[in-house]
């Protein structure tokens, strides 16, 4: 499914820190975990993921740790309690987003 | 997609500026997220070579990669943030602090000898050796350990040759500026030591300017030396 840029500008970061603040996760994990906690209606490029969780953790939102399972290296990132702020900005603001598109789609 | 294109898109990425702490992880990461990829495609029936073929195109080319990594211009060094800063003014305090403490430690020789062992100026001993050391690092060698500091800082984080040229050519100028002088006889037993930083007008000659010239030369020859023959071998086939 095409995707809108500019609809879709913020959802990514709303959707891994949801997705975080339930749990710790790595990268993998959570392309797969977005995908389908949105019944495949959204798929963050995989290659995109990286860069976008190492800014939100330069920006304090996330924080990672090297941890080797199965005698794999991974890098779990879990949320901050600025994270969990954040998270509650934009989940408002895409409530009220979606509650007026709702509210428009009702009308006609 | 292999082993050294993650090694190609590390160089690209520390090129570009990313901070190397990011790049390594990111390549870390992404290394892993391939071999995941292949063992989901692997699981659904592929062959090794197709699921190779499949998660390459998901996680995208080197160069989409790199795009959506230089996206975020956080992630970039703090030198290539704020290369005013990494090039220009640290360099030249820490030409100022490396002077000033060389001076300093040149008195703390010169208290300690004449105060606590008690050595004169008529038997000096090893003292203004010490001292002439401490003067010549100084002047000398302090602002060629300052400049080359910013050049080695340029040079792991890929930063435009202007800004370590600019700051070498500061650092070298500054350097030029600063004096030292110890004086010690019979007539002023606890010895003389001046130095400073500034424009004396007496040297602004001959002598201050080969000064510059050579701190420049000593430090911008070989690094761009170096980074022409980089150039040279990353053009290589």
């Amino acid at each position: 499914m095409a995707q809108n840029a500019s609809l879709m500008s913020g959802v990514p970061e709303l959707l891994v820190l949801r997705l975080l603040s339930a749990q710790e996760m790595y990268g993998y994990e959570l392309a797969r975990a977005v995908r389908e906690s949105t019944r495949q209606a959204i798929s963050l490029g995989e290659g995109v993921l990286y860069p976008a969780l190492h800014a939100m953790e330069t920006r304090g939102f996330v924080k990672a740790r090297r941890r080797t399972v199965s005698g794999r290296t991974r890098v779990y990132y879990a949320i901050t309690p600025r994270g969990n702020r954040r998270l509650g900005e934009l989940s408002g603001e895409w409530r009220r987003i979606a509650g007026g598109v709702r509210a428009l789609l009702e009308g006609t | 997609m292999t082993m050294q294109r993650f090694e190609g898109l590390s160089r690209r990425l520390l090129r570009a500026g990313i901070a190397p702490h990011h790049v390594k992880r990111l390549v870390v990461e992404i290394e892993a997220h391939f071999a995941d990829l292949v063992a989901e495609l692997r699981s659904a029936g592929l062959s090794q070579a197709e699921s190779e073929s499949q998660a390459a195109v998901r996680l995208g080319t080197e160069e989409v990669l790199t795009a959506n990594i230089l996206a975020h211009p956080e992630l970039r060094s703090w030198a290539r943030q704020r290369p005013w800063l990494a090039f220009v003014v640290l360099p030249l305090v820490a030409l100022a602090v490396q002077f000033v403490l060389s001076m300093l430690a040149a008195v703390g020789v010169i208290v300690f000898s004449t105060h606590v062992l008690g050595i004169t100026s008529l038997y000096p001993g090893p003292v203004p050796w010490v001292v002439a050391g401490l003067q010549a690092y100084g002047v000398w060698i302090a602002p060629v350990a300052a400049a080359g500091a910013a050049c080695l800082i340029a040079a792991r984080s890929g930063a435009p040759i202007t800004w370590p040229v600019a700051g070498c050519t500061l650092v070298a100028l500054l350097g030029a500026a600063t004096n030292a002088s110890f004086e010690w006889s019979p007539a002023g037993p606890q010895g003389v030591l001046s130095g400073g930083i500034g424009l004396h007008v007496p040297e602004l000659g001959l002598a201050s300017s080969l000064r510059t010239i050579l701190t420049i030369l000593t430090v911008l020859v070989p690094v761009l030396w170096l980074r022409r023959r980089r150039k040279e071998l990353a053009s290589l086939p």
